[in-house]
């Protein structure tokens, strides 16, 4: 069963992670590098990928004449996505062990972040969906 | 460069997509695997996938006593994600002209959803 862990935070979560110490980013870095190598060794691995400021978001809807309408306007409390993980596992509780360990990266000062992190299960197909 | 693009929605929304007829979901699909032939046949298609039900969605809030702290409490406001398409384009318009396309794909009698499509670049590394 293929599961995907999404870390999201608001903007103002970006930029207070945008001013941690040097060594808090280093410490949270080393972390997640290592959490991923843990995945990668234990065979559960799939993809992972961290995504880019959430201020050069956009949002796009179709228009009415074909062309794109862009805009990057969001409200505050909009949780945007900050990386994910997929992983191949045996049952949901594995995937949430696994979401539990990177909530607990550390944070500043070393403290866990105990950052939430959105498990969901991920379609091999729609009927899935029960459709 | 690579691009994610977002497809979220509420639980709500997702129960209107579950009541659409099959008709109306056949031809959405059929869109939708239109738009990622083209982009394998262009060569800017990474990959898409499709998330399961909101109603499965669980959090993870650290660990307690060695067991993961879980709980599938969530505002009723919360946009969760539905799917994503993965794609290598030379710009962030492409990227947004692709997303267009999918916001595009026609809903129910065939009107088109006009969905918002969150488009973001991957963090380089």
């Amino acid at each position: 069963m293929k599961y995907i862990l999404m870390m999201t935070g608001t903007k103002a979560d970006f930029d207070s992670y945008s001013r941690w110490s040097k060594e808090d980013l280093q410490r949270n870095v080393e972390f997640m590098r290592h959490f991923s190598t843990g995945l990668k060794d234990s065979g559960v691995f799939v993809a992972s990928e961290g995504l880019g400021w959430p201020h050069e978001a956009k949002i796009v809807r179709a228009g009415e004449d074909g062309e794109p309408v862009t805009d990057g306007i969001f409200p505050e409390a909009k949780e945007f996505l900050a990386e994910y993980w997929i992983i191949d596992v045996e049952s949901p509780e594995q995937a949430y062990s696994i979401a539990a360990k990177a909530s607990g990266a550390p944070g500043p000062g070393g403290r866990p972040g105990n950052m939430p992190i959105e498990v969901r299960q991920v379609l091999s197909s729609h009927a899935d969906l029960g459709l | 460069m690579k691009y994610i693009l977002l497809m979220s929605g509420t639980k709500a929304g997702v129960d209107s997509y579950l009541a659409w007829s099959q008709k109306d979901r056949d031809a959405h699909m059929a869109v939708l695997a239109g738009i990622g032939k083209d982009l394998a046949e262009s060569g800017e298609f990474v990959v898409t996938q499709g998330l399961s039900d909101p109603r499965e969605a669980k959090f993870v809030h650290g660990e307690k006593d060695g067991m993961p702290v879980t709980d599938g409490v969530f505002p009723e406001s919360k946009e969760f994600l539905l799917g994503y398409w993965i794609v290598e384009v030379e710009t962030t318009a492409r990227a947004c002209a692709i997303a267009g396309r999918i916001s595009a794909a026609p809903g129910p009698g065939g009107v088109p959803t006009n969905m918002p499509i969150e488009v973001r670049q991957f963090a380089l590394r």
